[in-house]
């Protein structure tokens, strides 16, 4: 097989060191301030996720069965997208927990409704009181859900 | 340019171009607002690979940043083009893959992508600010072959893997041989380390 091996020209090495600019401490501070103006749409796109899961894939849903791996995949991971905002909640590990899950339903072939309800359940609890929980409390919460996903941190 | 993104480092993306890609609105929003407040001038974003692909063609980038996640072509299909068919302008660019989550079936597809660097949703300024600045820094070279193009994987250069020669012209044996010169001496290595006037 042949192989090339070669330096191309980076055209950001040269730009990102142009003289004016800015700080990095203000640039992530301005960064920081943009994100922020986006914490109620992020908040209600959070919530908007949580409750389509609720209602597709809840316990009191029995056309659950039919849904597919992708549809509870793609909204665990709306979750984590927009979840920066309460990562003081755990709710981004929960969604990565969950979404670990779902992809492992899948390899296997069969949902698992017990550990999908435990993970609806705690994501309904982390947004309402998470960031209030003691964090023995919430990280014990965070670890079930690991137990139950098989996700390892640590690995990720 | 230190090495390390100091709170003091002065960076200037005012003139780069950045492409930032996501299917999904609230994240691909986060992600402009992110990258705008690094002074990023020319920001310009797409909702799908298809739309990122018109971009391209017409455009020549400095930075991507995309999604891994995304309905009918994903992020890494949309790299593995980009590094294929991309143009001669922007085939080599930096590349920073974004996700939340790594399916088991995607993780060795993710590391052969073509990429230069993955970073973890949710996003946080401070960590994709210190990813851009090691991607303008990196002086990795490029593989280009019938199964992959993109930045070297193996830069971390800790040789060839256990029990094996290697691949490659310059990989080095494990084993360095016997010695060809004598060890040296406890006063000749003193004297290496001891300080000495320099006459300027």
């Amino acid at each position: 097989m042949k192989v090339r091996k070669f330096r191309p020209t980076n055209r950001l090495t040269a730009l990102i060191k142009e003289r004016g600019g800015i700080m990095a401490k203000d640039a992530i501070a301005a960064a920081e301030a943009g994100v922020e103006s986006l914490r109620e749409s992020s908040m209600a796109a959070l919530d908007e996720a949580i409750a389509e899961i609720e209602r597709r894939f809840g316990r009191d849903t029995p056309e659950r069965v039919t849904e597919v791996y992708e549809g509870l995949y793609v909204l665990g991971s709306r979750i984590i997208d927009v979840s920066a905002f309460v990562s003081d909640a755990g709710i981004d590990k929960a969604a990565v927990s969950l979404c670990t899950l779902v992809d492992s339903c899948e390899h296997a072939g069969y949902w698992r409704w017990d550990a999908v309800d435990v993970h609806i359940d705690a994501l309904r609890l982390l947004r309402a009181h998470g960031a209030e929980l003691p964090l023995d409390q919430r990280e014990a919460m965070l670890q079930g859900l690991y137990r139950v996903s098989n996700y390892r941190p640590e690995e990720a | 340019m230190s090495d390390a993104l100091l709170p003091s480092t002065r960076i200037n993306l005012e003139r780069a171009t950045v492409l930032v890609l996501d299917d999904n609105g609230p994240s691909l929003d986060i992600l402009s607002q992110v990258v705008s407040g690094f002074g990023v001038k020319q920001l310009l974003r797409a909702e799908s690979v298809a739309d990122a692909q018109t971009l391209v063609r017409t455009k020549t980038f400095d930075l991507i940043i995309s999604d891994v996640q995304m309905p009918t072509t994903d992020g890494i299909e949309f790299i593995q083009w980009l590094r294929r068919e991309g143009g001669e302008t922007n085939r080599y660019i930096p590349v920073i893959l974004v996700t939340g989550h790594t399916r088991t079936s995607q993780i060795f597809k993710v590391r052969d992508a073509g990429a230069n660097f993955m970073v973890a949703k949710p996003i946080t300024p401070k960590v994709l600010l210190e990813r851009i600045f090691w991607v303008a820094r990196e002086d990795r070279a490029f593989i280009e072959c019938d199964t992959y193009v993109g930045p070297d994987r193996r830069f971390k250069h800790e040789g060839p893997p256990p029990g094996t020669d290697g691949r490659r012209k310059d990989d080095l044996p494990p084993e360095v041989g016997d010695a060809q010169t004598p060890n040296m001496s406890d006063d000749e290595i003193a004297n290496l380390m001891r300080p000495a006037k320099v006459q300027i």
